[in-house]
């Protein structure tokens, strides 16, 4: 990877970001995004919550009306920053005249890559994305997973320090799909920074070390998966016969703050016990309390929110429990 | 420089992705193999063995290389490079633009550390190339032919390289700009060739008032003459009373005439000047190349042929047209060279800007 002189400063690391389409779409309302070297960072958030403007700002293809802070430690667009950038656009269109060897080494010169390090990288590149066979057959040939790798590879042609990928996975088949999340373990390995836009939650809370969710122009939440579902961690606790009396607010045990017990019947199985936000020490009264009363503990398990349930949340109205619009702000 | 580099390489590679270009090369050589078929002799011109008497186009008036070079340029640049292989190259071409801001091929290339005024410019001058290479492979194939028929090796063939290339890029930039604004290749082309045609009536419009101009001062001279000699025109015999009053009616409304002519000049003109000035760039090579050459030029007394429109009654045709090649020739080359790069200049600094300013 490109040794540049970033060590210990942020991958992205920009504030007041705005972009206002026109005069009534808001698309980006101030979002920070804060990016830290050699981790995967998972952009999420609905259809036109504005993830994809918020990559175009970074790569300059949208031009923001505000837009404070750096990449890679030089100013957001700059000429300096994009070399040490490896972008993956959606529904890119590479030339469909060149063969993938071509294309890749094209992407290398107009990132100002030397000829014989971009012809031996592309080469070496493609083979790592299993085009070895293909690398000379012109890209019209190839299939939507197969430029998506093609892709891949020029977007890794200037071994870059952040690879901005959107929708990498996008067509690919299932065994591909695995591929390149392989790709982007060995990617942060490598210590490189990996800012992936996907909408498959399940690919991003893979591999994602932090995520940001972004809902109608801002910054809903931005993370570790396990911060942002911190709240929502419980002791899930299946006892035989049902549930006992003192779950009801009433007659509840003392070390149980009020609201946090909640009692489930499992038909035919005995009932489900949910003690919400307690740490391990505070679950155990409860269970000497199930063990005095001579009650059989069936199982006892932690259970956290999925990326799912956590996006649902992040995109609900708190005020009326409905989904939010999808879109930017009007 | 990589950058340029590998824009214009793959650009080459594009061009010759399309049988259009392979096709615009093979007519390229069969224009060339065309007129290198042609010769001329003591009789006329020759063609594949038969021979066609001409009094005018033999070996006795016009030389083996001074034939070549006008079929070069009458056939090849004014006919071939400046009306179908310049439509051919269009077609060809006018997909570069919309291409180039096409989504999901602009992010690949803005998203790479190079000025977006110096990528548009850059792409742009590719669309240059296909007209560039064509003119090349036209001006060496013609160099040859002229060479090997003619007898001479003549370099200055290769000025219709510049010549035609720029002439190609008056209208190009044109193309590009509708291509940056509509993102449409088709528009593009219709656009173009719209543009086309308004340019070149603006042209024809122009030389149409500049040669009334010329008969009309040819008229006026011609009739004062008469009047200043006192005998009638063929010198036979002095002038009568009611020749004479024919003769300054005549002068008067010749006189009138020239206001109308100098006004409609003064307009005509003056838009001509704002417009690319597409004829004029490709006379140019007629006015380096032949002028060296030994061309056989009109005799002044001729009185064969049509007269033009608009052409003087009292002046022999010969003197007329020589007087109409003598303005097309002192033409200013700042002035037709100047103002054509202005209007370009024009028009690639609104493309730029609306590129550099534009949202993706």
């Amino acid at each position: 990877m490109t040794n540049g002189s970033t060590a210990g400063v942020l991958a992205v690391d920009v504030d007041g970001v705005r972009k206002t389409y026109g005069r009534r779409i808001r698309a980006l309302q101030g979002v920070a995004l804060h990016v830290a070297p050699g981790e995967i960072f998972g952009l999420l958030g609905p259809n036109g919550a504005g993830k994809s403007t918020l990559v175009k700002v970074l790569m300059t293809l949208v031009r923001a009306d505000e837009a404070h802070g750096s990449v890679l430690g030089h100013p957001v667009g700059s000429s300096a920053a994009l070399e040490g950038i490896g972008y993956l656009p959606e529904h890119h269109r590479f030339p469909a005249f060149l063969t993938g060897r071509q294309a890749v080494e094209f992407s290398g010169a107009m990132s100002k890559v030397d000829r014989p390090t971009r012809k031996r990288r592309a080469a070496h590149l493609l083979d790592r994305v299993g085009l070895g066979s293909w690398m000379d057959r012109k890209l019209g040939s190839y299939s939507k997973g197969m430029k998506q790798r093609a892709g891949l590879a020029a977007a890794l042609v200037n071994d870059p320090q952040l690879v901005v990928l959107d929708e990498p996975t996008d067509g690919v088949d299932p065994v591909g799909r695995r591929e390149i999340r392989d790709l982007l373990v060995e990617m942060r390995a490598e210590g490189r920074t990996v800012l992936l836009n996907s909408h498959l939650l399940s690919e991003v809370e893979g591999v994602c070390d932090r995520v940001g969710i972004l809902v109608q122009g801002r910054l809903a939440a931005q993370g570790t998966i396990d911060e942002l579902t911190a709240s929502s961690r419980r002791y899930e606790i299946v006892i035989a016969g049902e549930a006992p009396s003192w779950c009801d607010a009433e007659t509840r045990i003392e070390s149980v703050p009020a609201g946090t017990l909640q009692s489930v019947g499992i038909a035919g199985a005995g009932t489900k016990l949910m003690f919400l936000g307690l740490d391990a020490p505070g679950a155990q009264p409860l269970l000497d309390r199930l063990r005095a009363e001579g009650r059989t503990v069936v199982s006892v398990h932690t259970v956290r929110e999925s990326l799912e349930d956590l996006f649902l949340r992040a995109v609900t109205d708190p005020s009326t429990g409905l989904i939010l619009k999808p879109g930017a702000a009007r | 420089m990589t950058q340029t580099a590998a824009i214009f390489l793959s650009a080459y590679r594009e061009l010759s992705a399309r049988r259009l270009f392979w096709l615009a090369l093979v007519i390229n050589v069969l224009v060339v193999a065309l007129f290198a078929s042609l010769g001329i002799n003591e009789q006329g011109i020759g063609f594949l063995g038969w021979t066609f008497d001409s009094p005018f186009y033999n070996t006795t008036t016009t030389s083996p290389e001074t034939f070549y070079k006008s079929l070069f340029v009458a056939l090849g640049v004014d006919w071939w490079l400046g009306l179908i292989a310049t439509l051919l190259a269009l077609v060809t071409t006018c997909g570069i633009i919309p291409d180039l801001v096409a989504p999901g091929s602009i992010d690949l290339l803005l998203a790479k550390p190079i000025g977006r005024a110096r990528l548009f410019l850059t792409k742009y001058a590719t669309g240059l190339l296909f007209a560039a290479l064509q003119v090349s492979v036209f001006s060496l194939a013609s160099f040859a032919a002229i060479g090997l028929r003619g007898g001479v090796w003549e370099w200055g063939l290769f000025l219709a390289v510049p010549i035609v290339t720029f002439f190609y890029s008056l209208l190009y930039c044109i193309c590009a700009l509708v291509g940056m604004l509509t993102k449409s290749s088709v528009a593009s082309l219709i656009l173009t060739l719209l543009a086309w045609t308004v340019i070149f009536s603006v042209n024809l419009s122009e030389s149409i008032v500049v040669a009334g101009r010329i008969a009309n001062s040819l008229e006026t001279a011609a009739i004062e003459k008469e009047l200043a000699a006192g005998v009638t025109k063929d010198g036979s015999e002095p002038l009568q009373e009611d020749d004479i009053d024919a003769l300054r009616t005549d002068l008067q409304k010749a006189k009138d005439n020239r206001t109308n002519w100098d006004r409609a000049y003064f307009w005509f003109h003056g838009i001509k000047s704002f417009v690319p000035k597409t004829g004029d760039t490709l006379e140019l090579l007629d006015r380096w190349l032949l002028a060296s050459a030994s061309m056989p030029t009109r005799d002044p007394d001729s009185e064969r042929g049509p007269q033009r429109a608009f052409g003087p009654r009292r002046v022999k045709r010969g003197e007329y047209e020589r007087a109409l090649k003598d303005e097309e020739r002192s033409r200013s080359i700042v002035w037709v060279l100047g103002t054509s790069a202005a209007f370009e200049a024009g028009i690639l600094l609104l493309a730029t800007v609306v590129f550099v300013r534009r949202d993706y």
